[in-house]
């Protein structure tokens, strides 16, 4: 018997009792039972799983500075931008340990400007204080940074040794912080400082996907959907 | 179909291949347009995305896009990689190229200032002895500059002094505020002249070669466009000289392919044209390819505060914008630098910047909260002198993704714009000063060369094939079915923001190509 006619002949026994087929009815059909190509099954309907950002929920090793410099710059953090008005601060942002990894993949110069600049805040609060920087308390280390605050304008931080690490830690540290998961889920106090929402695009047609180039990528797939399919258990 | 010879070969669609092809098509010239890059597609490419969801939190990539200043995170991707397409330089003296490979390239991101030039720009050597007048004048571009002005939909006022003509407006009569009039009557005395902003307000919010244009060439059926053809070099007849086509990459497969046409116009943007032609060893007899680059000065100006409008009292006082075009060395004459610059001036109704306060955590945000809405910026645009040695070679020893050999980059601003830079943060000073304004934060050191976008030269038109590369149709010398329609043929870089120019010559140029056509003269 031909295997065609033998599975034909396989349902028309099972669909003759009538029991069993009210009971087939209420089971969803089954595949063929055959590998399914893999590429089959994800389309527009497919719910995007939700995902969160890491930070916050994982901790960050340390990449680039040392424990000791990071505590230099937690401390530099705290006191640039403290928590104020219900926002959170530089540390409570994870700031730190983003400048870490930040800092870290920078080209040699932005390296050298936050290594420079951590070395010299701990040996002024060594030579002035006899304390790590990170021991200081705000006055301290108020004493020692306010000096080296200058106004500047875009693309133009000061060069000077010293107000060069002072400004240019003061602008990363406050951008970051407003960029981050933790300020954004304090809610806005006022638009301007709302973490920035924009337009983000994603590598166009590129190179190493050029075999695929027709594909449609996934992040596209709910865009045609009615929305997210409830599927009956 | 691999027979076909096109009438025309456009190598680039932004702003200056649009046009050529919306002219050239519409005269019934059949054209084939190639762009190194892909198609953008906003509804694809783009997403809304809060900053804490890029792994940089918005910075821009470390080490990615270290000379595109412009760039962040979000942006990242729109940009030439420059480690995919690299140019040279002494680290000493560096070059910010900053280049769009998408279709539509730089025309799909661009300020929108449109500006004429002047007889002080085309006729600067007549007016100051420094340099080259171009062979043309104000009155030879202005029916072009009249129907650009039109395509982008210029908004502005007809209060322009010479040196900055009127054109074909969508006129601006918004009356100025109270702080910008307190500020023009400060400049006044100072015989500094303070018109309306002019800007192109283009179709559905942009003003590109891809809304604007090519839809036009489109629609006659007469251009064929390919996306991720990375040219390579033009091809030449070798029985007439002539230009015949060209050799690209394709951007993905990397295999090499030619096509063939009897007239070449190139459009790549400035160094990408120059680049092409000095790697095909063409249209330089005059030794002045590469030469002669040119930009604006950038980065320099001033933030200042209006005192009254602090405190949340700027309500009905602030907002507007205006242009102030050059005035130096026009009536009088300066002994520090030639030629000048214009300021762009805004009043703001936003916030203040943190970096203008000298100060932090909350007394940083008491100072923002009380200057918030007070915000008054100039910001200079300063003429860069043609200089011979200002120029662009070929680095044989450097390939891009490609493997075609890149540009080495050897430009340096001078006295002359350094100078003229801080005489531009003095003025600025003075002025907002004699207005009351309180001046935050100033800077009189320019961005580094190329940070404006507004590289023009390398490939300059004049009279004599002796010191010109092209003539005054943009057409090369050396070979007649050759066109460089870009920002490449300008003689002079005045402080204009290039656009309009471009968008006119190319449309002049490609008049004359379809003319030239049509008596069979090409």
């Amino acid at each position: 018997m031909r295997r065609r006619d033998f599975v034909r002949t396989l349902i028309a026994t099972v669909f003759a009792s009538r029991g069993l087929a009210a009971q087939e009815a209420a089971k969803p059909q089954l595949p063929i039972a055959a590998p399914v190509p893999w590429t089959l099954g994800l389309n527009p309907k497919t719910p995007i799983p939700q995902t969160t950002v890491a930070e916050g929920i994982a901790e960050a090793k340390l990449s680039f500075f040392t424990t000791a410099q990071m505590e230099s710059l937690k401390r530099l953090c705290d006191l640039l931008m403290p928590p104020l008005g219900g926002k959170p601060g530089a540390v409570e942002a994870e700031t730190p340990a983003f400048i870490d990894m930040l800092i870290g993949k920078s080209p040699d110069s932005r390296k050298k400007i936050y290594l420079g600049g951590l070395e010299w805040i701990e040996a002024e609060a060594q030579r002035k204080y006899k304390l790590p920087f990170a021991k200081l308390d705000d006055g301290q280390a108020s004493a020692l940074l306010k000096p080296w605050l200058r106004t500047w304008m875009s693309d133009h931080p000061p060069l000077e040794p010293h107000a060069d690490f002072v400004n240019v830690a003061h602008d990363d540290i406050r951008e970051a912080t407003f960029n981050s998961e933790a300020w954004a889920a304090a809610g806005s106090g006022n638009a301007e400082q709302g973490t920035p929402t924009g337009v983000y695009w994603s590598p166009i047609d590129p190179e190493s996907h050029a075999m695929s180039s027709n594909a449609k990528p996934h992040v596209l797939a709910g865009k045609g959907a009615a929305g997210v399919p409830v599927y009956p258990r | 179909m691999k027979s076909e010879v096109f009438d025309v070969l456009i190598i680039g669609s932004g702003h200056a291949g649009g046009m050529a092809a919306k002219i050239l098509t519409e005269k019934g010239i059949q054209c084939l347009m190639l762009n190194a890059g892909p198609v953008a597609d906003v509804s694809k490419d783009t997403t809304r995305k809060p900053a804490y969801e890029l792994p940089y939190r918005g910075f821009r990539p470390p080490g990615r896009l270290e000379h595109v200043f412009q760039s962040n995170e979000f942006n990242a991707n729109v940009w030439v990689d420059e480690q995919e397409v690299p140019y040279t330089f002494d680290p000493a003296h560096p070059y910010n190229w900053v280049r769009v490979r998408l279709f539509g390239g730089r025309s799909l991101f661009w300020s929108r200032q449109s500006f004429r030039l002047s007889d002080y720009e085309f006729k600067a050597k007549s007016h100051d002895g420094f340099g080259e007048d171009w062979p043309i004048s104000h009155a030879d571009l202005a029916p072009f500059y009249s129907r650009v002005e039109d395509i982008f939909q210029v908004a502005g006022a007809l209060d322009g002094p010479p040196q900055m003509p009127d054109g074909n407006f969508v006129i601006d009569d918004d009356p100025w505020t109270p702080s910008m009039q307190r500020f023009i009557e400060a400049a006044k005395p100072k015989g500094i002249p303070v018109c309306k902003q002019r800007r192109a307000m283009g179709r559905d919010g942009l003003a590109s070669s891809v809304n604007l244009l090519l839809p036009d060439a489109e629609k006659t059926g007469k251009l064929t466009s390919i996306a991720n053809a990375v040219v390579r070099a033009l091809t030449v007849d070798k029985n007439t000289g002539l230009l015949n086509g060209c050799v690209f990459i394709d951007r993905h497969t990397l295999e090499e392919m030619s096509v063939k046409a009897r007239v070449v116009v190139l459009a790549a943007g400035t160094l990408e044209s120059t680049r092409l032609l000095l790697n095909s060893g063409l249209a330089n007899s005059s030794g002045v390819l590469g030469h002669y680059l040119m930009d604006q000065i950038y980065g320099a100006g001033l933030v200042a505060s209006v005192p009254e409008a602090r405190g949340g009292k700027g309500k009905g006082m602030m907002g507007g914008a205006a242009i102030i075009p050059r005035f130096r060395n026009i009536d009088t004459k300066s002994d520090k630098f030639l030629r000048g610059y214009a300021f762009n001036v805004t009043s703001s109704t936003g916030g203040v910047g943190a970096r203008n306060f000298a100060a932090f955590g909350a007394e940083l945000q008491q100072k923002m909260e009380e200057y918030h809405g007070s915000a008054f910026y100039m910001g200079i645009m300063g003429e860069v002198i043609g200089r011979k040695e200002n120029h662009v070679r070929i680095n044989a020893a450097k390939v891009d993704a490609w493997g075609i050999p890149v540009l080495h980059v050897e430009t340096r601003y001078t006295d002359n714009e350094y100078n003229m830079a801080k005489d531009a943060v003095d003025t600025a000073t003075e002025v907002v000063e004699s207005a009351g304004f309180e001046v935050l934060s100033k800077n009189a050191t320019p961005n580094p060369p190329g940070y404006s976008i507004h590289e023009v030269g390398t490939c300059r038109m004049g009279d004599d094939p002796k010191t010109s590369v092209l003539n005054k149709w943009c057409q090369s010398h050396d070979h007649k079915n050759l066109f460089v329609v870009d920002g490449a043929s300008f003689t002079s870089a005045g402080w204009q923001n290039p656009t309009m120019t471009i968008l006119a010559l190319s449309m002049r140029a490609s008049e004359h190509l379809a003319e030239e056509m049509g008596k069979l003269n090409l």
